[in-house]
């Protein structure tokens, strides 16, 4: 057996002995989930030195020498500080001085909530943009957009200038729903106007249908990865693995 | 390959010093013991004391993003250009800094992940020094994690040398890499894609036991929930497409009736729509909470 | 009786919907159909940026996947560097969201390369083609790290020249006269999470943005690219088969009379037949469909159930 096909059948082994949990929770399954566990924290443990801390942290610290095609560089020995506040997130573990894990905590939530102003603007001011679209029609030459086949580039400009019945009634719906699944989000007082109450429940109604494609979505990506699966134990493994290793190919 | 040499070794300053050098390593330990002493004095500060120190932490830390969002950038910085005025001087600070505050932040968040390992650690150690009956599994759980240890920094050494590119090519593997190999790619990631995967069962089983149109809401999520399915369909959408072109026969109207036209529209009039909606409602609610987390706000798990 | 049917239909046993799961996921694959399909307007403008790009360009990839959804990314991963390649593109990669991730690509593009050398193609080759930057945890900060100063974010990162111990990153052909974000005329994002809208929220406007993301988030992308924040996407499996089509066929190509795959908004883009382009999108699309089929029938049929048991007790 070569190695590729033992890769192989120790994948589709862990991968049957992880569906097992779907006849019923068993030993099987949980000695596969364990290895899972442990592989991903060992990796975890491998990537945090290797991949982040080696370059961001010790070789900024202590800095690194001259070496083939790279200059020295000093050591900046203000990253030592990182230590103390590192090791205080560790102090979570103890029952009398765990308050101090929430300054490593809280410096991270102070970074992350700094940069929400600049996200929310960054994120939603172009899309306000986007939803500020006009509602009513600019010209009654036709109801709905003529073809844009065979015009000329005068021509195709003057089109795409104007605003057309059947383009003020879609950005009128695509406006009246966002406004209305906003709506439907003020909980912080008591909604007693009937318009207003009207306007909540379509939009309860409306966000059904982005909760709709959210799922019809999912359903794609979930049964995408069973393929995936499927594929790797009946064609990659069995098909083109055990078969010609049986066959003496 | 011609090694470069320098002319000179690179300045130090207040805050560096030259590589291996006794200063460098003097002034490290006396940090490290600053910044422990700290820590211990921290360890006895009186409890009215406590809820402050994380605020000013905390508002520290969010008040450099917020500057350096909302302080004037200077324009057209040329390098080693000085700044000529005091708005000017945190300008330069505020973009010069930023290097440092994202390392740090990565530096933290780093050592944080690693309470996770600590913890587990504790959790599956306690269970077999202690004798649990599931001691078994624990022992799998920290064997599978030492094997991965071994062999995934067994495989960085052996990169580090002049062979690093080399062992891209799988002719030059030795047995560290088909161990690490053989480890993340033919366990590791298989299990990854097994474990997720596992969901499409329980999806399809609520599904055909929870979806039911006993409202209209029911009914309006399901319609819209078949039409994306239906439009997901290559195959459904061209038989349908060219159902409906037959019929039409040129007619522009009734062309519109196409799955993929009908699936379009649906689309970009209500389903980006009112997802954008949800989006600005969590979107003003994450500015909101971000607001109160900088300003500490949050009553709960503040130093209490 | 029709209460006892209804309540039939409606209490399947799990194991014979599992059952009958597997055999609706795994019998279509042993038998390869080819599927007719129109690519979505969002993958059109995803595969004609790419294709824009100048030959030799230089391209920033955040590839934020791992083995968990590597039946949509992976598709989308390979497909995407097929393209990358044509363009002779040069490619910077880091990622964000997993520790797994850089090793996960690195591993990617080496079966890349070893399917071209059995077919005497010329590799990727990595330093002079592509640099692996490696993982920058928490994602948001080192997004925002790039985007203010990407010199500092990636300095002190090295990768791998041949013959030669690792080296830092600028100094790769890739990297060479790169000094700030807005220097990428392209930043890629492939991913299962949330990193792309990271992405958005802190580069967006400084380099044109394009995805690759898996199904779950395609409705969140399709709110950016409608609002023009990125230039195009590639959403889920479908999005791989389009990606994978428009390979194939191109759009408006050889012309918009005679062109597989037109579109009124984009120009004429070559497409490069080849058996190579048909990929993860191709194997598994077809099988996808007995699977949705499959979710609609139980849908339905649970429905019904739940009608005739109503009349059954009515009755």
């Amino acid at each position: 057996m070569n190695y590729d096909l033992l890769r192989i059948t120790a994948g589709v082994i862990a991968t049957i002995g992880l569906y097992s949990v779907l006849w019923k929770e068993n030993k099987f399954y949980r000695f596969f989930e364990h290895v899972f566990l442990g592989l991903a924290a060992g990796w975890t443990m491998v990537a945090l030195w290797t991949e982040t801390l080696k370059a961001n942290w010790w070789d900024k610290m202590v800095g690194t020498p001259a070496e083939t095609g790279s200059v020295a560089t000093n050591g900046m020995y203000a990253y030592a500080l990182l230590i103390p506040f590192g090791l205080m997130g560790y102090f979570v573990f103890s029952k009398k001085h765990n308050w101090i894990s929430r300054i490593p905590i809280g410096i991270i939530l102070g970074l992350w909530s700094g940069q929400q102003i600049q996200v929310w603007w960054n994120t939603y001011g172009p899309q306000i943009d986007a939803t500020l679209k006009p509602i009513l029609p600019t010209t009654w030459d036709s109801l709905i957009v003529p073809s844009t086949n065979g015009l000329t580039p005068e021509q195709l400009s003057q089109v795409q200038s104007q605003i057309y019945f059947s383009q003020a009634v879609n950005n009128f719906l695509f406006t009246i729903t966002v406004v209305s699944v906003l709506s439907y989000f003020l909980f912080s007082f008591e909604v007693k106007n009937k318009a207003v109450k009207g306007i909540n429940t379509m939009g309860r109604y409306l966000l059904m249908i982005g909760f709709g494609a959210i799922f019809g979505s999912t359903v794609m990506m979930r049964f995408t990865l069973l393929i995936d699966r499927m594929h790797f134990i009946w064609i990659e493994w069995l098909r083109d693995g055990v078969f010609p290793f049986i066959s003496g190919r | 390959m011609i090694p470069l040499l320098q002319a000179q070794a690179p300045a130090t300053s207040f805050w560096s010093e030259a590589f291996n050098s006794s200063e460098l390593w003097t002034k490290l330990i006396i940090t490290l013991v600053v910044g422990l002493v700290v820590m211990v004095g921290l360890l006895y500060a009186p409890i009215r004391a406590r809820k402050p120190i994380i605020a000013f932490f905390t508002f520290i830390s969010g008040a450099y993003w917020v500057l350096l969002y909302l302080w004037p950038k200077p324009i057209d910085r040329q390098p080693g250009e000085m700044p000529l005025n005091t708005v000017e001087t945190v300008s330069f600070w505020l973009a010069d800094s930023n290097n440092v505050v994202v390392s740090f932040t990565q530096i933290l968040t780093g050592f944080l992940l690693g309470l996770g390992i600590f913890s587990l650690l504790k959790i599956h150690l306690t269970k077999i020094t202690k004798g649990h009956k599931d001691a078994f599994f624990s022992i799998v759980l920290l064997v599978s994690m030492g094997l991965m240890i071994w062999f995934g920094y067994a495989d960085w050494f052996d990169r580090l040398g002049e062979r690093g590119a080399m062992l891209d090519n799988r002719d030059n593997w030795g047995f560290t890499q088909y161990g690490r190999d053989f480890l993340f790619e033919g366990l590791l990631q298989q299990m990854d894609a097994a474990m997720f995967s596992v969901i499409a069962f329980y999806i399809l089983s609520a599904a055909y036991r929870a979806f039911r149109v006993r409202s209209v809401e029911a009914t309006i999520l399901l319609s819209a929930a078949s039409l994306v399915l239906l439009s997901l369909m290559g195959a459904v959408s061209f038989v349908w497409d060219e159902n409906v072109k037959s019929i039409a026969n040129g007619n522009p109207f009734i062309l519109n009736f196409q799955l993929t036209e009908v699936a379009q529209w649906i689309r970009n009039t209500f389903q980006t729509s009112s997802i954008r909606g949800i989006q600005f409602g969590v979107g003003l609610g994450a500015l909101a909470m971000g607001l109160r987390l900088w300003l500490s706000l949050e009553k709960p798990g503040s130093g209490s | 009786m029709k209460g006892n049917l209804g309540e039939k239909l409606q209490s399947l046993p799990k194991p014979i919907l599992y059952l009958i799961l597997i055999l609706a996921t795994s019998i279509p694959l042993f038998f390869p159909t080819e599927v007719p399909n129109e690519p979505v307007e969002s993958t059109k403008d995803f595969y004609a940026t790419l294709m824009a790009l100048p030959e030799g360009s230089k391209v920033l990839l955040m590839s934020d996947w791992t083995g968990s959804t590597r039946g949509e990314s992976k598709g989308a991963f390979r497909s995407i560097f097929k393209i990358l390649i044509r363009r002779k593109a040069k490619v910077a990669i880091y990622s964000a969201a997993d520790p797994q991730a850089p090793r996960v690509a690195q591993d990617a593009i080496n079966e890349l390369n070893m399917e071209r050398k059995r077919k005497n193609l010329p590799t990727f080759d990595r330093w002079n083609d592509w640099v692996n930057i490696g993982y920058f945890p928490n994602a948001e900060a080192a997004i925002n790290g790039i985007a203010n100063d990407l010199k500092g974010a990636f300095g002190g990162r090295k990768d791998f020249p041949p013959n030669s111990p690792p080296r830092d990153v600028f100094q790769s052909p890739v990297l060479q006269g790169v000094t700030k974000v807005e220097d990428f005329p392209l930043m890629l994002v492939i991913t299962a999470s949330k990193t792309s809208n990271f992405a958005v929220e802190r580069v967006s406007g400084r380099t044109p943005l394009a995805f690759a993301v898996t199904g779950v988030m395609v409705p969140e992308t399709q709110v950016f690219y409608q609002s023009k924040q990125i230039v195009g996407y590639c959403g889920g499996l479908k999005g791989v088969y389009d990606l994978e089509q428009l390979m194939e066929s191109g759009v408006n190509f050889p012309d918009k009379a005679t062109g597989k795959i037109k579109s009124d908004k984009l120009g004429t883009i070559e497409g490069f037949p080849d058996p190579d382009n048909k990929g993860q999108g191709t194997r598994y699309y077809p099988t996808l469909h007995y699977a949705l089929a499959l979710m609609i029938i139980m849908i339905i049929l649970g429905n019904v159930g739940m009608f005739l048991a109503k009349r059954g007790d009515k009755s």
